[in-house]
């Protein structure tokens, strides 16, 4: 069809992005839905990960994606559940932009039910890419070849959570191939998504403090203000009047917790913590993810 | 000649007199017929009578009998009609006299005893309104029945001693009149002392006992939602004199009364199991009989892996839940009964149940937990008022630190504050169809729940942050006049309602 023809790029063409076609095994064409601007090419930073992500890993991609995303960084990821929905998510509410390579024809929405944040991508003029034509179904080996193409756009990949054995490592070991950085997020060893992360780090990625490490690696660490990640911009006195209030931000400062184990340890009956709790969430001081608090 | 004994019938709650005649003649070949539309267990009682008659060294006599159940138009059930259909032949036989004032009800043995049967209570209640004098049921029946007062119990062994008695050789005590003793609630499994944790769960369980509202638990295998809900059995207030006997008359009707038993003092607190039908939960049969949720009226219904309940099931839950009574229609009669329960669900975060749990992986995809979700619909999440996760516990904390735990009331100091509480309610609400918080509708709620400035502030801001739809916005009123009620507070005040919102429904999702 005309329309077909129109939304693919082959690789001889001058549109098909030049870092991509450095690598050994480049597509032959690329399909896409959205509006094609060589820039979002520029600069892009892989994000990838577990599908079996934890709030933590939640937390860490949508605090450094969306501050590299507003410094200018396009997010490529794989539009798989977990890590990368959260990626593309916090890059398209940051107001960056994001590219998501699917794993199927470029007609066919992989998971379905994504087809809402799909959307999002286009509208806010992001891309989606595929080297497959039409309705070609998902398959085992077509996620692993998708990585490829994940790592081959991107300067650099972070990886936030992965298990062992998790695809995020295929696309980390791809772009370590391709002479690509590679960024990991350090996550608790107690974690079931954490083996892949610290082998990463054993075999040399860098380790990510923050989204500044990472825009530092692109040149850009003076467009953006200095943020601490997560830490309370909470001046005791202003809106926390409260002592038990307070309390309960200087023990979610350290972790986070349930809201038993606040009781616990501020040795307050849930019923006055509960409500002191409600307030802090209406201010917006602290929030609820799965259970348990954090500060905000 | 002609007999005629009297006895009822039961249509749901209420009850039918019931004339049995019986008809003994002397002409015509030797025979037994019933007539009165009769069903298959009174067809049989005509086997059980002869048997039990001839076996209780009467003659039964060769002649034409006749037996009409009058009116003759309604469908009539069971064995109880056994004892009154001997009687009326007895009598053709030992030429007594058979008290008009009067009610029968027995089923017999091959051997001429009676068997507890069910409905006694029914019939005691129904003899007192119509002002019968005397009641005749089974001994093993007897105490069922004798906790209606200003009726004369009688509690028959066997016919042997019912056909004495009324020749006036032998007379038969009646069993006393015995004011019901309530003793509250029933022995619970586990002490709340005994749960370690879970201060949050606890408190909202406290707050659903107070109001009566319903309650839904989430929280991965484990982690103790099933006994929070068995220890909720026990802080539940005691059934009052009114609510006790409907809850024993509902109880007889569905048979549940065990023999010797008398009334039901304790509130019900009834857990079907997933694979229930329809027809379990909610009532039904040819004849209607209770389900499952109105044998839990006045008390609690606990639906342990509600999402794993057929939907169907789940949803047919929706109008009792918010009526307190159900009509069961069939093309023969149609029955309402009672069915104001506290619903007490508990439920997994996801199939493999481990999305919420700190260690432990989980291993849905997102699609899967949704579908898990969607079991039950909205509409009837939105009727339950307080949900809360029930985390995983670490058992090592408690067994390290044996002050860890923060809340080790007893249940039975529980109890004592939440009943105080209901009654507070019982208060407010004497001239109103309704006795606790959760009740309450949308007129009620202006009428009884003033919300402080501050509190009214909190709500309105807490309906935009978190878009509460128009009922959940009730229902946090509903929550919080309870949590102000324990507080012993008038009006509701801004953390009565801040307490309140912890209650809301989360979503739990990866968003």
């Amino acid at each position: 069809m005309l329309t077909e023809e129109k939304n693919v790029v082959k690789k001889e063409n001058s549109r098909y992005p030049s870092l991509l076609g450095d690598i050994s095994d480049a597509p032959k064409q690329l399909y896409y839905k959205g509006t094609w601007n060589l820039e979002l090419f520029d600069t892009c930073l892989a994000v990838v990960g577990t599908r079996r992500m934890t709030s933590y890993g939640k937390r860490m991609t949508e605090d450094i994606v969306s501050k590299v995303a507003r410094a200018g960084i396009t997010i490529v990821s794989g539009f798989m559940y977990g890590i990368d929905a959260v990626a593309h998510k916090a890059a398209v509410s940051a107001g960056g932009k994001t590219i998501a390579v699917m794993p199927c024809g470029i007609d066919i929405v992989h998971p379905e039910y994504q087809a809402d944040l799909y959307q999002e991508i286009l509208d806010t003029g992001g891309l989606v890419l595929s080297e497959y034509e039409g309705t070609h179904p998902p398959a085992n080996w077509t996620f692993p070849r998708r990585n490829r193409i994940v790592a081959g756009l991107s300067q650099a990949t972070l990886v936030v959570e992965a298990g062992e054995g998790s695809g995020a490592l295929i696309t980390a070991n791809l772009a370590k191939k391709y002479g690509r950085k590679v960024f990991a997020v350090p996550n608790p060893l107690t974690s079931a998504v954490s083996q892949g992360v610290t082998q990463l780090l054993r075999e040399g990625a860098t380790v990510v403090g923050g989204a500044e490490d990472i825009l530092q690696y692109y040149g850009l660490r003076d467009r953006v203000p200095k943020l601490s990640l997560g830490a309370p911009k909470l001046s005791l006195g202003t809106g926390v009047q409260d002592e038990l209030e307070q309390n309960i931000v200087e023990q979610l400062e350290k972790q986070s917790l349930h809201v038993d184990e606040l009781a616990r340890r501020l040795e307050v009956l849930p019923a006055k913590l509960g409500a002191a709790i409600s307030m802090l969430q209406l201010e917006g001081y602290i929030k609820e993810e799965q259970g348990r608090y954090y500060v905000n | 000649m002609l007999f005629k004994v009297q006895s009822i019938a039961n249509s749901g709650m209420e009850a039918l007199g019931v004339d049995i005649e019986v008809s003994v003649s002397s002409r015509g070949l030797p025979g037994f017929d019933i007539v009165g539309l009769p069903d298959k267990a009174v067809q049989e009682s005509k086997e059980r009578v002869r048997a039990a008659i001839g076996n209780s060294k009467i003659e039964f006599p060769q002649r034409k009998i006749t037996v009409n159940l009058a009116p003759a138009d309604i469908p009539k059930e069971g064995s109880l009609y056994d004892l009154p259909i001997a009687v009326g032949i007895m009598a053709s036989v030992l030429q007594y006299e058979i008290p008009k004032d009067s009610l029968f009800l027995g089923e017999l043995s091959l051997d001429g005893t009676l068997r507890h049967t069910k409905g006694a209570v029914l019939m005691a209640l129904f003899a007192k309104e119509q002002g019968f004098c005397n009641v005749f049921v089974p001994a093993e029946s007897a105490n069922e029945a004798a906790i209606v007062q200003g009726v004369n119990v009688y509690g028959i062994e066997n016919l042997e001693q019912i056909a004495s008695f009324l020749l006036g050789n032998q007379k038969i005590k009646k069993v006393a009149y015995s004011a019901p003793l309530l003793t509250g609630a029933a022995d619970a499994e586990f002490d709340m002392a005994e749960v370690l944790g879970q201060e949050t769960a606890k408190r909202a369980i406290e707050i659903a006992a107070a109001g009566g509202h319903n309650i839904l638990m989430i929280g991965s295998p484990g982690s103790g939602k099933t006994m929070l809900a068995r220890a909720l059995a026990g802080i539940l207030p005691k059934l009052n004199e009114e609510e006790s006997l409907e809850v024993t008359k509902l109880y007889s009707i569905a048979g549940n009364i065990p023999p010797r038993g008398s009334l039901i003092t304790a509130r019900p607190f009834r857990a079907p199991h997933h694979s229930v039908s329809l027809i379990g939960l909610i009532g039904g049969g040819q004849k209607p009989q209770p389900g499952e949720v109105s044998l839990a009226h006045r008390g609690v219904l606990f639906l342990d892996e509600f999402n794993e309940f057929p939907r169907s099931v789940l949803e047919s839950l929706r109008q009792p839940v918010e009526d307190g009574m159900l009509t069961i229609a069939r093309s023969r009669q149609r029955v309402t009964y009672p069915c104001r329960f506290m619903l007490v669900a508990s439920c997994n975060p996801c199939p493999c149940g481990y999305l919420t749990h700190p260690k432990k992986a989980c291993v849905c995809t997102p699609r899967e937990v949704k579908k898990y979700k969607k079991r039950a619909s909205g509409p009837l999440l939105d009727r339950i008022d307080l949900h809360i996760e029930v985390p995983e516990v670490d058992i090592q904390e408690f067994q390290d630190n044996q002050k860890a735990s923060l809340s080790k009331e007893s249940s039975f100091a529980m109890r004592e504050r939440i009943e105080k509480v209901r009654k507070m309610q019982e208060v407010r609400f004497a001239g109103e169809p309704i006795h606790a918080n959760a009740e309450m509708k949308n007129s009620h709620i202006k009428k009884y729940s003033l919300l402080s400035k501050e509190a009214e502030q909190i709500l309105s801001r807490a309906a935009l942050l978190y878009q509460l739809s128009a009922r959940s916005f009730m229902k946090m009123i509903k929550i919080a006049r309870t949590i102000a009620d324990l507080a012993g507070a008038e009006h509701i005040e801004k953390s009565h309602m801040a307490e309140a919102l912890q209650y809301r429904p989360k979503a739990y999702e990866f968003d």
